[in-house]
């Protein structure tokens, strides 16, 4: 029996992955999925990303919240731009990196008052260890700070389904793109090799 | 052919239809026909049909259109595989392809489509089907009145000419309300569907 096997924390083994992959923790999956669904998300958009893969999959699967992939961030982010305005609540899930392409589809949408949810993986200090990360912890946070886009980093995986809640609710309060970031350990089992 | 006279045409059996016009001259024929509340102008390049096909994913029951240049669209082009891979029936996509950067400073810098870029190629290459390009005004008329009767996703790409840049720049006549704009469309169309339900 592997090392990986003996965990007893429910996981995920992400289909295709191989023996380089990730298992993520089905709870805190399902948590992304229940504040989903709370908070009244029917549109998702995504471009697929290691740490966030278990929650893409799992609303494909549940197949009640409509799932698109995009083919850069910034498209994703228009796209779910586009479905706000025509009366949907959308998420756009992405690696951090994602949002270093997306300024100025951002920019727009805050001038123009047509928000989405952004789910991002990766944050700028927990949990990263590869220096092919570094551009990715780098430009996630600096771009939402310098746009003035309220964030908040994930730490206890208990908090995801009220953070989500609350988000959209500023983001439907104040019109304006809410992004949560995900470290690592929030959605993948502690300890493994990454 | 003139841009200005394509646009009047597709202004004419738009029906209020939501709408994206990239950035540049184009938008002045559209707000000069009707300023109709689903309309965002201007839309900063490259995001004019990535948002158009959120729009068209999430409100499938009505025609949604994009306004291109070409310039804009070969911005993102990656947007055409993803047009492609959802077929959205309801996407209108018109290019207008006029080789050059006209709006913008002398108007003398070319696109690529000027040295052969072939934008209903890519679309093609993407794995559009309904695809055309126009080069006179009947041949837009026909192909522009079907893609508003038959199933989409549709890529018009119109060859246009340099004609429509004015020789001066007068006043700015759009309607200015790009701080609204969300606002105004996401009321009319919410107001839209509640009263279809």
């Amino acid at each position: 029996m592997s090392k990986q096997q003996k965990v007893k924390t429910p996981l995920r083994n992400v289909a295709g992955t191989g023996k380089a992959g990730v298992r993520h923790r089905q709870e805190a999956l399902e948590s992304f999925y229940d504040g989903f669904k709370v908070a009244g998300i029917d549109f998702a958009v995504f471009l697929p990303d290691s740490m966030l893969d278990g929650v893409e999959q799992l609303i494909i699967e549940r197949g009640d919240i409509e799932a698109y992939q995009c083919s850069r961030e910034d498209e994703g982010i228009a796209m779910a731009m586009g479905a706000f305005l025509v009366g949907k609540r959308p998420v756009a899930l992405m690696e951090g990196s994602g949002i270093g392409m997306s300024a100025l589809i951002l920019a727009r949408g805050i001038v123009q008052k047509t928000p989405t949810m952004l789910i991002i993986g990766h944050n700028s200090t927990l949990g990263e260890r590869y220096d092919y990360h570094g551009a990715t912890r780098l430009v996630a946070e600096p771009v939402l700070r310098a746009l003035d886009i309220p964030y908040h980093v994930l730490f206890d995986p208990g908090d995801i389904r009220k953070v989500i809640v609350e988000a959209q609710a500023t983001i439907e309060g104040q019109r304006l793109p809410f992004g949560i970031l995900v470290p690592s350990h929030v959605i993948r089992e502690i300890g493994e090799s990454r | 052919m003139n841009r200005t006279e394509v646009l009047r045409h597709i202004a004419s059996l738009r029906n209020g239809a939501p709408m994206i016009i990239s950035p540049g001259l184009a938008n002045y024929p559209i707000a000069e026909a009707k300023d109709e509340p689903l309309t965002i102008y201007n839309m900063d390049m490259p995001y004019t049909t990535p948002m158009a096909l959120g729009m068209a994913l999430g409100w499938p029951e009505r025609k949604v259109i994009s306004i291109e240049g070409d310039g804009s669209l070969l911005a993102g082009p990656g947007v055409l595989s993803t047009v492609a891979r959802y077929r959205p029936k309801n996407l209108l996509m018109f290019v207008f392809d006029n080789g050059a950067y006209l709006t913008t400073g002398s108007g003398k810098a070319p696109t690529t489509t000027a040295f052969g870029t072939d934008i209903e190629q890519l679309g093609r290459a993407a794995g559009l089907q309904n695809t055309r390009t126009v080069h006179d005004l009947d041949a837009a008329k026909d192909v522009i009145s079907a893609a508003f009767t038959q199933i989409g996703p549709w890529l018009i790409v119109a060859k246009v000419d340099k004609q429509d840049r004015p020789a001066e720049r007068g006043p700015h006549t759009l309607p200015m309300y790009v701080y609204e704009a969300g606002l105004i469309f996401h009321r009319a169309a919410l107001k839209e569907k509640a009263a279809k339900k």
